[in-house]
């Protein structure tokens, strides 16, 4: 089989890059190995939240022109061009995002930290200033029983941002036969149930019994796993304003985006392959010419680019053991500290070096092997080295834009 | 909590590791009034951190006689009365190729001197019973090693001693040792939560703080010379084996492997380490290197097996000798009268031995306080059975939930007390060990739970293989819905979360690595849990 390119790795900056590639008119695959760091999204998607001395940012745009060398965004040629694109790229598959990337907002993480994002889907909350709310008088209102909404932490952070905050708590008959078997109240779960026919209008009711004049009610994100539709249907039936609030994983958004991003990759055209996993390839000289996969085995997947975009360690991108540290699927060149006793800090707060070993590329996002450039072989997102996305908050928005810049890399070259 | 503590006391016992639990346990069955007292929390000390090896004493057999057959006494009478606290595993004595296969007839010769049935068995006949247990074995023996869980074994001596009218204050420091003309006649207690200083008297004053107790016993000006030996062990991350195994040897680093509950532990090494480090222990990357070597020695498959994490504890020996490894120390039982060896009157120290012999060196330290204090009854604790293991009542057991199950491993018969049938209380906190809401409640409640550090001690909760993933933040909202103060919660969450990491960061590679990048994804990525690290949290 032979593609123009072959993205490895489903996640954001795969798909990304695929859905780029694809609709510029390239024979696309894209071989995903399972679920991606998408099931720990928040609902929203960050540029750069804090700059390398530990600030809140207020310009992305402007804050990245200041990172240091080693940061991936120094390979991006125009920031605010393609954060431009990808916002549209999000829209396109039916994501609708709010977001300026010249200027951060806040979102209200799962225990109520006001965190900095660049774009939030519609229908979650989103404050213009970390200490505020614009809603006086709230009602936080849970699913009986369900254990990954912290409803303490957001109401104690709501409370202290000056609003009045009722805590009150619904089940409807079907979620009462869900619960039977405990394991189930999770996120995805309650979002499949309640997006049975009838169950919203059921659960709009029940909201609906419990509030009392107040101006606003935040919900954990349980809805919407497909489409935004039942986000919008439920805003509708409920009589006063209703705001979704992140959970602990999984992500019910996450996982709203890799399907609609998935579903826009193959109506572009895109081979999903699913699955599956690229266990090595055969180069010749400084060209990758075919990727060999864990099931399609004795088929070779020849392109003429290829995409690396198999993220971190959790990804399994990347792997240790307790002598060194490699790429998983070709043992690319790493980034990455030799004694491993300068791989983690003390404190788990503390920043991690870990966080930003990665591959190493060139400045056209090319990856090395044997300590040279890989001339068809490009990297994008999570699997890059140089940044600590936890500390610099810019995880999604470095998926993104390099998976766009590798796009642009691959057509222009 | 100190509101319900009286002014004085037939015994005041300092320490709530497994010694002083059981030690107020029997002066409490003995008709004492007894207050037990704890700096931090129970088994925060050796006690939460060995093997959980209910030893058979074959171990020591050859090495120090007395202590095996200390040993094997107790393994036996612990299986009886701390039925819910051990699985019993029986173990395996395995000679590799590179040992002294004629070690194993002096091994076995002196075991059946010391009472442990000990059989030597075909090699093959080792691998079918245990086939973790490394194929090219040469030689194996039988023994009635098992296992057994120290914090349910401490926590069901301290609700026993409480149903004995005994008082019990954890987080409670003792500063001073209140001495009035060569009698020590109390203690000075400070809150570790809060800073109060309060003073508590009573007729003896009983010193089980393992490594700590030198400190103690120097508060009144006594000397007792103390061997800090370090053991560090590592967690790995599911049930390898079934069985105990040990190698047939002299013992040496490493050569015990112990299945607990749904993981397995290797240890230890030894050294002697100097007495500031016995309140920071760190695992070193050599001594990880080391257990993994020789553990791969015993059940090769650890070599491609998660470590969950690492730590060690200190062993509290007696010195007397100068021996460097502190391996040919007797770990045989001291008990002193400082009346008679030190002039003075009123405190006792029970300390050495090991937690096999815990409820001896109880036994032995209450026997002399009764001497002491003219009561003449009859020591019961080996009889008695623990709460919990009293004999589990089937009929009931049928109708249990999963939870309720995985429950009753833990409380044994206490379960009943746990509440269960309504949606809020039959969620569950957490998933790989099947810990509900109303569990963590009847733990808040019922056993000294104040943060997610004594939580896992009483629950198993974030000791699973997600090392606290998910549950963690579910026990927080739950303990903070209970104390009523959130911000707590949340940085005694974060205080948390650095907890686990410390126990994975020796060995952050592979899975574990893997592991830790996601618990921080999700904490700190998606929660933003940094915001709520507060500095001044009192336990490390």
């Amino acid at each position: 089989m032979k593609f123009d390119s072959i993205i490895i790795g489903g996640g954001l900056s795969g798909l990304t890059a695929g859905i780029k590639l694809a609709k510029a008119g390239q024979k696309v695959a894209l071989v995903a190995a399972g679920h991606s760091t998408l099931h720990f999204n928040s609902g929203s998607f960050d540029l750069l939240g804090h700059d390398e001395q530990g600030n809140a940012v207020a310009n992305p745009t402007e804050a990245i022109a200041k990172l240091s060398a080693a940061h991936p965004y120094k390979k991006v040629a125009d920031v605010a061009k393609l954060a431009g694109e990808a916002k549209q790229l999000l829209a396109d598959a039916g994501l609708a995002v709010e977001g300026d990337a010249a200027r951060n907002h806040y979102r209200l993480s799962p225990m109520g930290v006001a965190m900095p994002a660049w774009l939030t889907i519609g229908g979650y909350l989103t404050l213009d200033d970390p200490a505020s709310i614009k809603y006086k008088n709230v009602a936080i209102v849970n699913i009986n029983g369900y254990l990954d909404f912290p409803v303490a932490f957001v109401a104690d952070a709501l409370e202290k941002m000056g609003a009045k905050v009722a805590i009150k708590t619904i089940s409807t008959p079907a979620l009462e036969v869900a619960r039977r078997s405990p394991s189930e109240m999770r996120a995805t779960n309650i979002a499949k149930v309640l997006e049975r026919d009838g169950q919203l209008e059921e659960a709009a009711q029940a909201i609906n019994a419990v509030l009392s004049g107040e101006d606003a009610v935040l919900l954990p994100a349980v809805l919407g796993i497909a489409d935004g539709n039942g986000v919008a249907l439920l805003g509708n039936l409920v009589k006063t304003t209703v705001k979704f609030v992140a959970t602990l994983p999984p992500s019910v958004p996450g996982v709203r985006t890799e399907t609609l991003l998935r579903k826009r990759f193959e109506a572009l055209g895109g081979t999903y392959i699913a699955g599956d996993r690229v266990k090595g390839g055969k180069f010749k000289g400084q060209h990758l010419a075919s990727i060999e996969t864990e099931n399609l085995t004795g088929a070779e997947l020849a392109a003429d680019t290829f995409v690396l975009a198999t993220g971190s360690f959790m990804s399994r991108g990347l792997s240790a053991n307790y002598q060194r540290v490699w790429e998983t699927a070709f043992n690319l060149d790493v980034d990455a500290a030799a004694d491993r006793a300068s791989w983690t800090s003390e404190d788990v707060f503390d920043a991690q070096p870990y966080q930003e070993f990665g591959v190493k590329t060139d400045d056209k996002l090319r990856v090395s092997l044997g300590g040279k450039t890989v001339d068809n072989f490009y990297a994008a997102g999570s699997v890059l080295s140089g940044h600590n996305s936890l500390k610099l908050a810019d995880g999604t928005g470095v998926s993104m834009l390099t998976a766009l810049q590798v796009a642009n890399n691959i057509l222009n070259d | 909590m100190s509101n319900n503590v009286k002014k004085h006391y037939d015994v005041i016992v300092i320490g709530g590791g497994i010694t002083g639990a059981g030690t107020a346990r029997d002066c409490a069955m003995r008709g004492l009034s007894v207050l037990l007292v704890e700096r931090y929390d129970f088994t925060y000390g050796a006690t939460g951190r060995n093997h959980g090896l209910l030893h058979s004493g074959a171990r020591y057999a050859v090495t120090d006689g007395e202590s095996a057959a200390e040993c094997i006494k107790e393994n036996m009478t612990l299986r009886k009365i701390a039925r819910h606290c051990v699985d019993e595993t029986e173990g395996l004595f395995i000679t590799l190729p590179e040992d002294d296969l004629h070690y194993q007839d002096t091994f076995v010769e002196a075991c059946h001197k010391a009472g442990i049935n000990a059989e030597a068995i075909d090699p093959a006949e080792a691998r079918r019973m245990e086939p973790a247990v490394n194929p090219t074995l040469i030689g194996a023996v039988k023994v009635p090693d098992a296992s057994i869980d120290p914090f349910r074994l401490t926590t069901a001596n301290v609700v026993d001693a409480r149903l004995h009218g005994a008082d019990t204050l954890t987080y409670h420091e003792v500063v001073e040792l209140l001495v009035e003309q060569n009698r020590c006649v109390g203690v000075k207690l400070r809150n570790n939560h809060n800073g109060e200083m309060s003073e508590v008297h009573a007729d003896l004053t009983i010193n089980a703080a393992g490594i700590w107790g030198h400190l103690v016993a120097k508060q009144a000006g006594i000397t007792v010379n103390m061997f800090p030996a370090k053991g560090a062990l590592l967690i790995f991350g599911h049930r390898v084996n079934n069985m105990v195994i040990n190698r047939c040897r002299k013992p040496a680093n490493a050569d015990i492997l112990v299945p607990d509950d749904t993981v397995c532990v290797i240890g230890t090494t030894s050294d002697r380490v100097p007495f500031e480090e016995c309140d920071h222990m760190k695992v070193t990357p050599e001594e990880v290197d080391i257990l993994m070597r020789e553990g791969e020695k015993l059940a090769p498959s650890l070599a491609t097996t998660r470590i969950l994490r690492a730590y060690a504890g200190v062993r509290p020996l007696v010195a007397s000798d100068d021996d460097p490894s502190g391996r040919s120390i007797s770990r045989g039982i001291v008990c002193l009268d400082h009346e008679s060896r030190d002039g003075m009157a009123g405190f006792i120290t029970i300390t050495g031995g090991k937690m096999m012999t815990y409820r001896m060196m109880a036994e032995e330290a209450t026997d002399l306080a009764c001497k002491k204090l003219g009561i003449d009854k009859k020591c019961e604790t080996a009889t008695t059975p623990l709460p919990g293991s009293e004999p589990r009542n089937d009929e009931q057991y049928k109708t249990y939930s999963y939870a309720q199950k995985a429950a009753e491993g833990r409380h044994g018969t206490l379960t009943s007390e746990i509440k269960s049938g309504d949606n809020e209380d039959d969620a569950l906190v957490c998933e790989c060990e099947e810990v509900t809401v109303g569990e963590v409640k009847y733990a808040i409640n019922q056993l000294h739970v104040h943060n997610l550090i004594n939580l896992r001690r009483r629950t198993r909760v974030g000791m699973g293989t997600c090392q606290g993933e998910l549950c963690a933040c579910r026990a927080a909202c739950v303990l903070g819905k209970e104390s009523g103060d959130t911000a707590k919660s949340g940085a005694d969450l974060a205080s948390f979360i650095n907890e686990r990491w410390k126990g994975m960061q020796p060995v952050a590679w592979g899975d574990t690595l893997n592991e830790a990048q996601l618990t921080a994804t999700i904490y700190q990525g998606l929660c933003g849990l940094n915001k709520f690290v507060d500095k001044k949290e009192v336990e490390k």
